[in-house]
């Protein structure tokens, strides 16, 4: 598969999770922000009886299952990044929220199927 | 989310407790933790099991999975939890019905094709999943004739993962070929027996080993090589009545722990064991880290052990049998646990006189100092020597050889008729005590309960000399009933304890007179 190609696939499945967080009545922030430490995929705010807890949503897109579930891509050491990600995304913009969350997005493309997402909250 | 329950049993020596295997399938990152104190082999358990699932076509759940085995304190060894935590996860899954689970252990080794590989320790295991009042077992098809011989289980064998839930969702069984294992186990002991006339001559040796097998006697030969010390011990085992049920099923216990294909069925034959002596203590009392396994004390349990050029094994090997010699069980304790294991072993030790082998024979001549004579003496210690009931000195033949060689001798199947008959009376003398031999009998029964034989003078004098130890006068008073036994005596008389205290002082039997009598009359 060509950089091109699967750089598709990869935005593909992020709008499909983008599309996923609204559903749910997520406000989204940003999305694939970027500094020195590496990207965040999403970043959305979800409101709960006044209470406001920013989300920092990790996306993993694939199309099959030979390599294992998209979700189990999603390693200790990418989550520890996130953190770190979150951390940065918060001191740079000036929201006030009583929380932050860490959320991971999986989502299987196979050929002829309906996308299948998983979402899976307060992963790390 | 979703949760569900299997059942597996856990061994602590040969005691199994039950281990109840949950799964829970919860929210969280695809990952699979496997909690409740699991040593290498069953942490493994995770990578095989998550394989053969997916071999079998069936699917391990995308989401954090979480194993217990409870009761979480007690440590657990060994791979044999594999087929609950599958069945545990696919119920869990929603795979199978959980109902099916309820009442039912299961036991087994997946391999990662999940064909189901066969395991120790099923015979203890199924005896304590009957005694804690489940009604099916499940086992891997190779095992399901040990499973059986416990009564009142339905016994299920199966030999692939795609069986085992074939058959818990009620589906139609597919065949499978069961699998092919390369370290097949070895078949249980007691297969081969051989005839004491093929021993020539040594007469008062083989008398020794009808007394010793008649009451359950320990015995030590010492002699020249080549006399016949091994082959006369080698055929002990044959002299000894078949095992009853509930000694059979404690034998196959520890052979089935011990790694022993017991499939043609319970142990009946008095086993026999006869390590080298490079042997370590581990290997003899039983050992290994966490959880101790039985050794070959324990593979002798209700039979022979046989120690053969017993000053070669190191004193500390010999000296580790004092205590299970004693109270017929090994407790091997380790920090987190403690395995206790059945060892009412009859003990053999066969000894040359010194490294030569030529010491105090007449005619002959020892090349070792006097120094190295005591030395090698002194390599079974005095606590060991003072255990053992009937000394039996084997004497080189020589003219008397070869016309004892055109005699007919006497068949195993001969002696062990008397062996059998003599049994007989200490089983109706000792009935209610627990007790089934002579060699059982503990000290003050002996000397309050039964009635004392005539002509004791001789082992006072005995004692009163420094030459008998108060435990020697029990085991002198143990052989003589024994030799009242094979006399069908009601009680010993002097010959009897005469012929006894020389029997266990390793004398030359003068008392071949009071032999041939009793021997006489036995026949």
């Amino acid at each position: 598969m060509a950089a091109s190609a699967r750089q598709s696939v990869g935005a593909r499945g992020e709008d499909l999770a983008v599309a996923e967080l609204e559903r749910q009545g997520m406000e989204v922030l940003a999305r694939n922000w970027r500094c020195r430490t590496g990207e965040i995929d999403i970043v959305a705010a979800e409101t709960v009886d006044g209470r406001v807890t920013v989300v920092f949503c990790e996306v993993k897109c694939r199309t099959g299952l030979g390599f294992g579930d998209p979700l189990e891509a999603i390693t200790w050491a990418k989550l520890r990044r996130l953190r770190s990600l979150a951390a940065e995304w918060m001191s740079a913009h000036q929201v006030s929220a009583s929380a932050i969350r860490l959320d991971a997005v999986g989502v299987l493309l196979q050929r002829g199927q309906a996308p299948r997402l998983t979402h899976v909250r307060a992963v790390g | 989310m979703a949760q569900a329950c299997a059942w597996s049993v856990a061994l602590v020596g040969l005691e199994g407790r039950i281990v109840e295997v949950e799964a829970d399938i919860g929210a969280g990152l695809p990952r699979t933790v496997l909690v409740g104190l699991a040593d290498t082999a069953l942490s493994e358990a995770r990578d095989r099991c998550k394989a053969a699932v997916g071999n079998s076509g069936h699917t391990w759940p995308v989401s954090l999975l979480t194993i217990n085995l409870s009761p979480a304190t007690l440590p657990k060894t060994g791979s044999h939890y594999d087929l609950a935590i599958v069945a545990a996860v696919l119920a869990a899954a929603e795979v199978i019905p959980r109902f099916e689970l309820t009442r039912t252990v299961l036991l087994g080794e997946l391999g990662l094709d999940g064909r189901v590989r066969p395991v120790r320790g099923i015979l203890p295991a199924v005896l304590a999943a009957a005694s804690a009042g489940f009604t099916r077992v499940i086992v891997p098809v190779r095992q399901a004739g040990e499973a059986q011989l416990v009564e009142g289980l339905d016994v299920l064998g199966v030999a692939s993962l795609t069986q085992l839930v074939a058959l818990l969702r009620g589906d139609p069984v597919p065949d499978v070929d069961p699998i092919e294992v390369a370290d097949a186990a070895p078949d249980a002991p007691g297969g081969r027996q051989l005839d004491l006339a093929d021993v020539v001559g040594q007469v008062e040796a083989k008398w020794a080993v009808e007394v010793a097998a008649a009451g359950r006697h320990h015995l030590m030969f010492s002699g020249p090589p080549g006399v016949g010390k091994t082959m006369v011990a080698e055929r002990i085992p044959g002299l000894l009545p078949d095992l009853t049920l509930a000694e059979a099923l404690e034998v196959s216990a520890v052979h089935s722990l011990a790694g022993f294909n017991l499939a043609d069925g319970l142990i009946t034959r008095p086993p026999y064991s006869d390590p080298h002596h490079s042997a370590s203590v581990a290997s003899i009392v039983g050992g290994g880290q966490r959880m101790a396994k039985p050794g070959a004390i324990s593979c002798a349990h209700r039979g022979v052990l046989f120690l053969d050029e017993a000053p070669e094994f190191p004193p500390k090997v010999i000296d580790s049998l004092r205590t299970p010699l004693e109270s017929g069980t090994i407790v091997l304790g380790r920090s987190e646990v403690q395995a206790r294991y059945p060892a009412r072993f009859q003990l053999v030790l066969a000894a040359n006189p010194c490294p030569c082998g030529q010491a105090a024979i007449r005619g002959a001549h020892c090349s070792c100092p006097p120094l190295a004579v005591r030395r090698y003496g002194e390599r079974i210690s005095g606590p060991i020597k003072d255990r053992i009931d009937i000394s039996c000195v084997f004497l080189p033949m020589r003219k008397a050889y070869l016309k004892a060689a055109l005699q007919r001798t006497e068949a195993s199947a001969v002696v062990a008729a008397r062996v059998a008959e003599a049994r007989a009376r200490q089983q109706h003398r000792l009935q209610g005590t627990g007790w089934q031999t002579n060699g059982e009998v503990p000290g003050p029964h002996l000397r309050k309960q039964l009635p004392l034989p005539d002509g004791l003078q001789v082992v006072e004098a005995a004692v009163n000399r420094g030459r008998l130890s108060p435990r020697g006068v029990d085991k002198v008073l143990r052989v003589a009933w024994t030799l009242a036994d094979l006399a069908r005596r009601e009680k010993p008389g002097p010959d009897e304890v005469a012929v006894a205290l020389a029997m266990r002082r390793g004398e030359q039997l003068e008392a071949a007179a009071g032999q041939d009598e009793t021997r006489g009359e036995a026949g």
